[in-house]
């Protein structure tokens, strides 16, 4: 609007042209909804996005150097802290790459537990998920309830492993312990609980108007840019791409287990909702069956009947006194509940190079301890021939893989993560485009982006 | 789970919400019946909320649960440990630091004349339990109280460990 | 002349201790109820000498808390108009509360005291109109804090809040139709009367679609989940974003408050107010015939505890709302408003119209 009359000094001074510009909005590190710390900088039109740039890695901990400064067995606890909603499948596949570099075969139930304990951190992992979404999309009592439901899987975790989260579960060669007494029973009871919840979550979202609104049609991507982007796991099968590692590239005894993989059409938010959803009860359905099929388990020890007290094997064998040792059940600190010696040997392969001997040999006869000490030392521990392998497990996000280098000493000469999250990320973007701004949150939630795993 | 989409009575909003409140003031009902009949002394009701009153009520721990570490005795007192740093070297955080001494006793060799963890690096893995010969350290205090005002608060030393 | 003004001071004092104790007793109950539905304990640590009294000492501690927090003003912001948005939203919001009724009339001193602050024949609307000026309340602060997030929560508050003032209006039409007044005691007054003989003339029976349309537009009016998205509290946080201490306080409290006023509202339109039925101003006139007489101050007093319960009884039905559903994406809220609860709202308006007509 331009004025015609003579600009006096009393009269305002022509305005100037309205430029719009864009706003630009900072969904920053520090912010209460974000999964884990990302920058997210947007470029909104009203309250569409146009533009969207996502800066990672301030969770970037150095992961890979961290683990070349230890033994093999040293990295487990570095590797439980990569997906930290889904530790357990995490060491697993460190572990499988290190089997595969020494071409170590794990006994069978061990296998069966791996399999086990996967499955039960892949539900973990989906409720965390499904939950958090939930919560950013408002229904906070949903959330409540998933993490009630996980909490009880936590303490399944933790009878076995002895943490809830930080469960260094792993080892090269096998599991740290066997599954305690009674556990079958515990955790099919812990199942009926969490699928009471899954039914309880599916009646307040799935069917509900205002969920759906919320997530259909949101955060779409197509077939091709999934493809082309590396996506896997649900994400990726939520447009339609049939891949699961557990089915096509079998590890463990996935082989023998029957689940269905479920897919999606579309690629929105809607449709990982109800992957994520399916894949809790076919996760549940698989734990069940490797559990109705667990192998070995509670061995008749052909033992004189005694139970000595693991410092007096100690203190007797050290005086040589190591007659009849071998015939006793020695009673371990209860950290060690799951190395008692018959059943530890069911979930350990039986390399020397690699295991720890059982400790009642490490506390009875010099053979076990001179084993123990090799392994352990300085200088000695599991020392792989030198070359590389990559193995690579189905995580929750989508294929996790491994690839582990080896000089042939005993420290890793590099340890490589291929974080399903990376490839994920990657193609955001173009899931915000074009959306509103209050899709931003929910469609983030749904992509599960946990920062551990993305920024190593 | 229904994955066709909405029928019409859905789409109207109404049928679903109501479903939803039903379901959860079903738990808001069931909840206060619980709570008022444990408020009236009823104990023998189940409780209507999975809270653990921390510090009054404590969560039971499994019995391989990992909590703070203590060294295991002999008879007299002093610990079991004989100083062979097998616990130092497999620790993935580098937080165990012993020095050794000469134990008079040639049976047994050596003592540990320092031995400090440092809980603040600690991880709680369990590899010293692990890898300890002689059954001298253990995870199993049940503690998992260790919050201290400094990080020097956080080493722990031999005296602390004993306990 | 000062007994008058006696009266009135202490009608004036009754409602709004009343109001300003039950919003902060909600603040309390909506921890509580959430907690009870999600299966856990609230809050129940904030204890005096030992007692803990369930937890309410905590709206005391909380209310402490935010006395003596640093009062915080954004830097470029604009310093008279920071201040005085949460002032506007709560003077607005808690004046509404003048023109409801929540008794009849009660006789003491040998005077008849209407329980109601100002018995004005356009109630309806002056709550209406107060309602909307608190919608400044929103936009000064949104804009008043220099900050993207809150000028976004601002602009999303106020024009949610403008369209479902239009709507809600258009809710209440059928309503004010059938009870032809627009004076709040007198529709009150108009649903103790019975249909057939048994049925109390409450609004949810003769308007039950308005009653749904005017509940779920007074929901959205509050800015409550699910329709808080100004609020937006995982994602923009929302328009006081920028406030701390006891302005944030008054924000809090005006969400609480105006949750009131809607449940108030909604019990004195649709739900009789504070009519007990068959009760009447001598005793019980129950269907059959029998009366039963009751002194008048027992029948008043019954009326306001009725009336009490049934505004407690929405309030934690808002409540249960709230911590149940998901909420709604901006657009669809406006959708919903516009598209949805607008025509049907005048369709109902045609159709009790019709009724009206017919059976007249």
């Amino acid at each position: 609007m331009t004025s015609e009359t003579e600009t006096t000094s009393t009269e305002p001074s022509q305005p100037k042209e309205l430029t719009p510009r864009a706003m630009l909005l900072n969904v920053g590190p520090s912010h209460p909804a974000m999964h884990g710390v990302i920058r997210i900088v947007t470029q909104l039109e009203g309250e569409t996005v146009e533009k969207c740039e996502i800066e990672i890695g301030y969770l970037h901990r150095g992961f890979e150097k961290s683990c070349e400064q230890g033994g093999y067995n040293q990295a487990v606890p570095y590797t439980d802290r990569l997906n930290y909603v889904s530790p357990l499948i995490n060491n697993f596949g460190y572990v499988m790459a290190v089997e595969k570099l020494l071409g170590i075969q794990v006994t069978e139930r061990c296998e069966y537990i791996r399999v086990i304990m996967g499955e039960i951190s892949r539900v973990t992992d989906h409720l965390t998920c499904v939950a958090a979404s939930a919560m950013e999309l408002g229904a906070m009592t949903v959330f409540l309830y998933m993490i009630k439901a996980r909490e009880f899987l936590w303490e399944l975790v933790e009878d076995v492993t002895g943490a809830r989260l930080t469960i260094s579960y792993g080892r090269v060669g096998g599991v740290s312990g066997d599954l305690p007494d009674g556990f079958k029973e515990k955790a099919l009871g812990v199942f009926k609980e969490v699928r009471k919840v899954l039914v309880e979550v599916d009646k307040l979202l799935t069917r509900n108007r205002i969920f759906v609104d919320r997530t259909k049609g949101v955060g779409t991507i197509s077939r091709a840019d999934a493809i082309g982007y590396g996506f896997t796991g649900p994400v990726a099968r939520s447009v339609g791409i049939d891949y699961d590692v557990r089915r096509d590239q079998p590890y463990g005894v996935y082989n023998r287990l029957k689940f269905e993989v479920p897919l999606g059409t579309r690629g929105d938010n809607l449709d990982r909702y109800y992957v994520r959803m399916q894949e809790m009860e076919q996760s549940l359905r698989i734990a069940e069956q490797a559990l109705a099929t667990l192998p070995g388990g509670a061995v008749n020890v052909d033992a004189s009947g005694n139970v000595i007290e693991a410092r007096d094997m100690v203190d007797r064998a050290k005086m040589g006194q190591t007659r009849g040792v071998k015939q006793t059940l020695v009673q371990l600190s209860p950290n060690l509940e799951g190395l008692q010696d018959p059943r530890y040997k069911q979930v350990v392969a039986s390399d020397k190079r690699a295991v720890l001997p059982a400790k009642s040999n490490t506390y009875g006869n010099i053979e076990g301890l001179m084993n123990h000490f090799m392994l352990i030392m300085e200088g000695y521990g599991i020392q792989p021939p030198k070359g590389e392998a990559y193995a690579c497990v189905e995580g929750a996000n989508g294929e996790l893989g491994f690839y582990v280098v080896s000089d042939g000493t005993g420290r890793p000469y590099r340890v490589r993560v291929r974080p399903p999250c990376f490839a994920l990320m990657a193609g955001v973007h173009r899931m915000l485009e074009g959306f509103m701004m209050a899709d931003i949150v929910p469609t983030f939630g749904s992509i599960n982006m946990i920062a551990g795993e993305l920024d190593r | 789970m229904n994955r066709r989409d909405l029928n019409f009575a859905e789409r109207l909003y109404l049928s679903e919400v109501f479903k939803g409140l039903w379901l959860t003031s079903g738990h808001f009902f069931s909840n206060m019946k619980k709570h008022l009949a444990r408020q009236l002394g009823f104990t023998r009701i189940e409780k209507g909320a999975v809270t653990f009153q921390y510090p009054e009520e404590r969560r039971p721990f499994s019995p391989r649960y990992r909590s703070r570490h203590r060294l295991t005795q002999r008879e007299d007192g002093s610990p079991r440990c004989v100083a062979c740093m097998m616990c130092e070297t497999a620790c993935p955080a580098r937080c165990i630091y012993i020095v050794a001494g000469e134990h008079p006793d040639p049976n047994i060799e050596k003592y540990p004349a320092r031995f400090d963890i440092d809980l603040g690096v600690c991880v709680f893995c369990g590899f010293c339990v692990e890898a300890c010969p002689e059954d001298a350290i253990r995870m199993d205090t049940g503690i998992v109280e260790i919050a201290a005002y400094s990080r020097k608060e956080m080493i722990y030393h031999i005296e602390d460990l004993l306990q | 002349m000062i007994v008058n003004i006696g009266i009135e001071l202490a009608k004036v004092l009754a409602v709004l201790i009343g109001v300003l104790n039950l919003a902060a007793i909600l603040t309390w109950m909506e921890r509580k109820q959430s907690a009870v539905m999600q299966d856990r304990i609230g809050a129940n640590r904030a204890s005096i000498f030992g007692f803990r009294m369930f937890g309410l000492f905590q709206v005391l501690a909380d209310g402490l808390k935010m006395f003596v927090k640093e009062d915080f003003i954004p830097a470029q912001g604009h310093r008279f108009l920071h201040g005085l948005a949460p002032f506007v939203a709560a003077f607005f919001a808690l004046i509404g509360f003048a023109a409801i009724p929540f008794g009849d009339t009660i006789h003491l001193f040998g005077r008849e005291i209407p329980l109601q602050i100002i018995d004005l024949n356009v109630g309806i609307l002056y709550i209406f109109a107060a309602m909307s000026l608190g919608i400044y309340g929103v936009v000064l602060a949104g804009w008043a804090s220099n900050n993207n997030y809150a000028f976004l929560g601002g602009m999303r508050g106020s024009s949610q809040m403008f369209s479902y003032e239009v709507t809600i209006g258009a809710t209440i039409l059928g309503v004010l139709m059938i009870f032809e007044s627009m004076s709040l005691q007198q529709i009150v007054r108009a649903q103790g009367q019975l249909l057939w003989g048994i049925v109390p003339k409450w609004g949810v029976i003769v308007q039950p679609l308005g009653c749904i349309l005017f509940l779920v537009a007074g929901i959205a009016e509050t800015k409550r989940v699910p329709f808080d998205l100004p609020e937006g509290e995982s994602e923009i946080i929302g328009f006081f974003v920028e406030y701390s201490s006891m302005k944030f306080g008054l924000f809090m409290l005006t969400d609480f408050v105006e949750t009131v006023l809607i449940a108030a509202l909604v019990t004195t339109l649709f739900f009789g107010g504070w009519q007990v039925p068959y009760l009447m101003a001598d005793g019980w006139h129950l269907p059959g015939g029998t009366l039963l007489a009751w002194p008048q101050w027992l029948v008043a007093i019954t009326q306001v505890i009725a009336y009490a319960i049934k505004v407690f009884f929405f309030c934690w039905f808002m409540l249960l709302v709230r911590w149940t559903l998901p909420r709604f994406r901006y657009d669809q809220l406006m959708r919903l408003g516009w598209q949805m609860i607008f025509p049907l709202s005048i369709l109902n308006l045609l159709a009790t119209a019709v009724v009206i007509l017919l059976l007249n």
